[in-house]
């Protein structure tokens, strides 16, 4: 297990309930947010291994976040996974000139979902995530 | 003059009628006879108004002292003057209902002066009764007879008192009064009488010509005129003129008033002005004028320039005068402004807009707000699935995976109206790549075989394995395919089959045709035309209670027509549909058109450039590559030199090719910019870029296709030949 913290930013608090059980399985620590300025505040002083960005967010939005993140010092490597239900078409390009690493529509596959962290974290990726496709 | 007047008097004294084959005339006829005149009644009588002609007449008698008429063609009056003669007048007032061919004669005989006059085209000259002589002189038009001019009544010697006291007798009148008119008279000898016709008949024809020009010209003017008033009268269309050079030559108040420019400002000015100044460079007036040349005339919409540059909507009609078969003369250009009718159609477009943005704003955010519950669905299901909170009995598990599996039916209906609001946003993207049909198909057989086993459907492949490479967006035939599978699935009742195979599409080589087809209920031959449109779905009788969004064709349908290709279906009610595709096969030869397209295409050097970037790390081969081929695509030259796609079923995906159309020297340049590029990309030099090129030779070849194959054929070895050289291919 690797005990690394992830930060969930959305104010689905649906999504946090359903996503902690399977990335605490896999041995990751999650931390949440439901608002952009919370965000801001539990990023610094969390210091997540990676964070889960939702962009439609109360008080500010993902790309406010994503910014505030790269111009503090401690935040400005932190990997981001931007999963939203937003059109790709229309933000992920944005996201990714952001700073956001991967950016996942939702409803994202688990094996998908699950490899987007892996990958962001820098970790292992299995062979079968490769193949599957 | 050395004409002579034909003199006919009879024995008697009397007049003989003359037959023309004896008559000569002294004075040739007024025009060139060959001329073709067509002269309408009013025109006639017009040229031989007496008005007109008095003036001119009364001189000519005043200065020869002769009686002067104009008659009309058969010798009737139409108007006389300076009649100095009273012998004529005093007889000629007795001479009550007494018709003649000419009006001066004395005689109880008719007279044919005038009609001989006008038959021989020359003057005739008649002795009469009483001994009186005179001047028939004809006015001719072309071969129009118009009338005569009769002259003379007068003695060419003493009266004769015996022959005039006869003629007393015979016409009523007291001798003696005869008698003292006649001898006041003074007698005009005939040498002086025969000049003076010849004067009159040049006189008579000079006059006609001149009367009959100034008749014509004043018809012209009056009609030029009316034209102008006609053409000042309209208001509300520009009419003007230009010659063959698009200079303006005539400038009417509808212009005036609709484009700005007063007449005096216009007139020698090119006709461009009115058009937009990005009109004007690309160089449509003269494409215009060109175009009215070639086909007669020419009409135009579009946008137009006033003098205070307010631009407005014009309907331009351009039409080329030609002077003669071979000289183009002017050209005439009527514009009308349509700007309000215009405005109403912006009007009504920009409604229609609204109505579809508002349409698309609402699918859009009724694609975006599903997700967030769905994926939430979606996460408890599989959490409970995945046996995160301990293990599931078999009831609980089936129902989950049911549950999964409607979550799933959900999932691709939200895409689906995605993909609706990008068809209509024109943000429906594809980005085609070489990609193996077998491979897509097996890859989608295995995703829809489940569902086709739920609904115990058999899933047969009927696919030959030597299809041709495609090139297409992988993801997007996979959409279309599953969107067709899945349609035929559920259409189709149990036990039944749904093929998926190719077909040899023999109308154009350049396309794979592949098909889907059902053993379900049909669609009925009125419905095959929309089943394609969009939220279309035919009424079906499968039962089934639950048939989607109707939005699978109409995105399929998008998707392969994004591709260039076609999309049909075929099908017979109660037995089943086929729905046939085409996408285009792999061609390097289309990839390699814009090459082609270069001017200079006679034959020359092409060279093949080869990059490599290794080694790459693994895991990021996805990243990096895409913007090492963007690094490429900004060192080509645009519309000219092709970048190859990559080929990944065929090679290592580290390898770049370029075809550019040009020799060792361009080449070099080309390579030292991808290298400046690449280095600059990438400053850690991880990419570790190897370029090499390679020149080849191609012959002007015997056409254009030769040459493609050319070209083709050694660009395929080349490429071959240095993926085997690096020992790279898989």
């Amino acid at each position: 297990m690797s005990g690394k913290k992830i930060l969930i930013v959305d104010d689905d608090e649906d999504l946090l309930r359903g996503l902690s059980p399977r990335l605490e399985a896999n041995g990751y620590t999650v931390k949440y947010a439901t608002d952009a300025v919370s965000a801001i505040a539990v990023a610094v002083r969390e210091a997540p291994d990676l964070v889960i960005l939702d962009l439609g967010l109360p008080a500010g939005d993902g790309f406010l976040v994503l910014e505030r993140m790269r111009a503090l010092a401690n935040l400005v490597k932190t990997p981001v996974i931007v999963l939203s239900a937003r059109d790709p078409a229309d933000n992920e390009k944005r996201a990714l000139d952001a700073g956001a690493s991967i950016y996942l529509q939702k409803p994202a596959d688990n094996h998908e979902f699950m490899a987007a962290v892996r990958e962001a974290l820098g970790e292992e990726v299995a062979l079968s995530t490769f193949l599957r496709s | 003059m050395t004409s002579e007047v034909s003199e006919r008097i009879g024995t008697t004294g009397h007049l003989l009628s003359p037959t023309s084959s004896t008559l000569r005339p002294y004075s040739s006829g007024l025009v060139d006879e060959s001329e073709t005149i067509e002269l309408s009644p009013s025109l006639r009588e017009d040229l031989l108004n007496f008005d007109a002609w008095g003036g001119i007449l009364a001189a000519y008698g005043r200065t020869m002292r002769v009686a002067v008429a104009l008659t009309d063609p058969q010798g009737q009056i139409l108007g006389e003057c300076h009649n100095p003669q009273p012998v004529w007048k005093v007889i000629h007032e007795a001479r009550c209902g007494f018709h003649s061919g000419c009006p001066f004669c004395i005689t109880t005989k008719p007279c044919t002066a005038v009609s001989d006059a006008l038959i021989t085209g020359g003057a005739i000259m008649v002795h009469d009764q009483a001994g009186l002589t005179h001047v028939a002189v004809p006015l001719l038009l072309g071969k129009e007879h118009l009338g005569a001019i009769v002259a003379g009544q007068v003695f060419d010697q003493y009266p004769d008192a015996l022959l005039l006291e006869r003629v007393a007798k015979q016409f009523k009148v007291p001798p003696q009064e005869l008698w003292n008119v006649a001898r006041m008279q003074r007698p005009v000898g005939s040498a002086i009488l025969k000049a003076s016709g010849d004067l009159l008949c040049a006189l008579g024809r000079a006059f006609l010509r001149e009367r009959y020009g100034a008749i014509l010209e004043a018809k012209l003017a009056q009609t030029n005129g009316r034209f102008r008033l006609l053409v000042d009268g309209v208001k509300d269309h520009a009419l003007f003129t230009m010659d063959s050079s698009g200079l303006v030559t005539s400038w009417n108040d509808g212009a005036e008033n609709m484009l700005g420019y007063p007449e005096s400002e216009i007139m020698g000015r090119s006709f461009s002005c009115i058009f937009t100044q990005q009109d004007s460079q690309n160089g449509v007036p003269q494409r215009q004028l060109q175009m009215a040349l070639e086909k007669g005339r020419t009409e135009d919409e579009g946008w137009r320039v006033r003098r205070d540059k307010n631009q407005f909507w014009a309907s331009v009609n351009i039409t080329a005068l030609w002077e003669n078969a071979h000289t183009m003369g002017s050209f005439a250009i009527i514009v009308q402004d349509k700007t309000e009718k215009n405005k109403i159609a912006i009007v009504l477009e920009e409604a229609r807009q609204e109505r579809v943005s508002l349409q698309q704003r609402l699918l859009s955010r009724v694609s975006h707000e599903l997700r967030t519950p769905l994926t939430a669905i979606y996460l408890f299901t599989t959490n409970l699935l995945d046996g995160l909170f301990g293990v599931l009995t078999r009831p609980q598990y089936e129902h989950l995976t049911l549950a999964l599996d409607n979550i799933g039916q959900l999932k691709s209906m939200v895409s689906d109206l995605l993909d609706v609001t990008r068809v209509q946003t024109y943000k429906l993207s594809v980005e085609p790549e070489h990609i193996s049909p077998v491979r897509v198909i097996t890859e989608v057989l295995g995703t829809c075989r489940r569902n086709a086993e739920l609904k115990n459907v058999e899933l047969r492949s009927d696919i030959a394995l030597d299809l041709p490479f495609l090139w297409a967006d992988p993801a997007r035939v996979r959409q279309i395919l599953t969107n067709l599978i899945d349609n035929g699935i559920k259409f189709t009742p149990k036990n039944g089959t749904v093929t998926i195979g190719s077909w040899p599409f023999s109308e154009d080589s350049g396309f794979l045709c592949l098909f889907v087809s059902d053993t379900g209920c049909g669609i009925s031959p009125e419905n095959l035309d929309v089943i394609f449109d969009r939220l279309m779905q035919v009424e079906s009788n499968t039962g089934s209670s639950r048939s989607g969004l109707g939005l699978g064709l109409y995105i399929a349908k998008e998707l392969v027509s994004r591709h260039d290709g076609r999309i049909w279906a075929e099908s017979e009610l109660g037995k089943g549909s086929t729905f046939y595709f085409t996408l285009p096969v792999f061609s390097l030869a289309r990839l390699c058109a814009p090459v082609f397209a270069a001017p200079e295409l006679t034959g020359g050097s092409v060279t093949l450039i080869a990059v490599d970037v290794l080694p790459v790390e693994e895991g990021l081969q996805g990243q990096i590559l895409p913007e090492v081929r963007k690094v490429l695509e900004s060192c080509i030259r645009p519309g000219q030199d092709v970048l190859l796609p990559l080929m990944k079923e065929a090679q290592p995906s580290e390898m770049f090719f370029i075809l550019a159309w040009t020799d060792a020297g361009g080449c070099a340049v080309i390579t030292t910019r991808i290298s400046k590029s690449l280095q600059r990309f990438d400053n850690n030099s991880k990419l570790n870029p190897e370029i090499s090129s390679t020149n080849m030779l191609v012959g002007p070849g015997d056409s254009r296709e030769a040459q493609i194959r050319e070209v083709t054929t050694l660009v395929d070895r080349e490429v071959q030949k240095h993926i085997l050289a690096k020992g790279k291919l898989k």
